[in-house]
């Protein structure tokens, strides 16, 4: 099945707007899932702005629409410039290896480190509110 | 619930030569899969995590996975 052109147009157009979004279960200051807390997480440790896309209200169709554009259906989805980055797998090693402060070009963060999992980030780098699609 | 012997050897058939394991980290839905391959000398992390879920897609497809951790690297690259 084809995915949904207006949506599709809807992810393109936020990811050319955007130099970090982040596509995530839930909201920087209520993720859904420990997966996309974590990713909002590592962006608070390096400190950059970015834009978050809350997916949980149009999951199943944005999964197709990111499977065309990035052959990639989980979330999260970080996009940095233009392209994905990865999950939460990918960000977390790119940040430990200091791949991910390069990309963003700021500071690699000192002793960074995966957040705990029962710690509520305040959702601190983010620049604007949360967007949804759909 | 994956059948995690499913899981690896799926994994196993689409990357030969691949070292694999595959860990239940609780739940029986989500998982973590550990793969060492020779076919991912030089491909970027992408490419290796998208190889490994296409290997296993089907599970995702029916529900079996709900979310799955990997871990690559490339085998034999010395």
């Amino acid at each position: 099945m084809p995915a949904d052109p207006a949506l599709k147009q809807q992810l393109e157009t936020a990811i050319a707007e955007n130099e970090v979004l982040l596509l995530m279960k839930g909201t920087p200051d209520t993720p859904r899932c420990g997966f996309s807390l974590r990713v909002v997480g590592v962006l608070d440790q390096l400190g950059v702005e970015y834009g978050a896309i809350d997916v949980l209200p149009v999951l199943q169709p944005l999964r197709e629409v990111t499977t065309e554009l990035s052959e990639w259906q989980t979330f999260p989805q970080l996009y940095v410039n233009g392209q994905l980055v990865g999950g939460c797998d990918i960000v977390e090693e790119m940040l430990s290896s200091g791949e991910l402060a390069d990309l963003l070009g700021v500071e690699q963060p000192e002793a960074p480190s995966a957040p705990e999992p029962q710690r509520i980030l305040p959702g601190g780098s983010q620049q604007s509110p949360p967007m949804q699609l759909g | 619930m994956a059948d995690l012997a499913e899981l690896k050897a799926m994994i196993e058939r689409t990357l030969p030569g691949a070292e694999v394991e595959v860990i239940d980290e609780g739940g029986g839905d989500h998982l973590r899969a550990i793969v060492a391959a020779p076919q991912f000398d030089g491909m970027s992390r992408l490419d290796q995590h998208r190889a490994v879920r296409a290997a296993v897609k089907p599970r995702f497809d029916d529900g079996s996975i709900h979310a799955l951790s990997i871990e690559t690297t490339a085998l034999g690259s010395g």
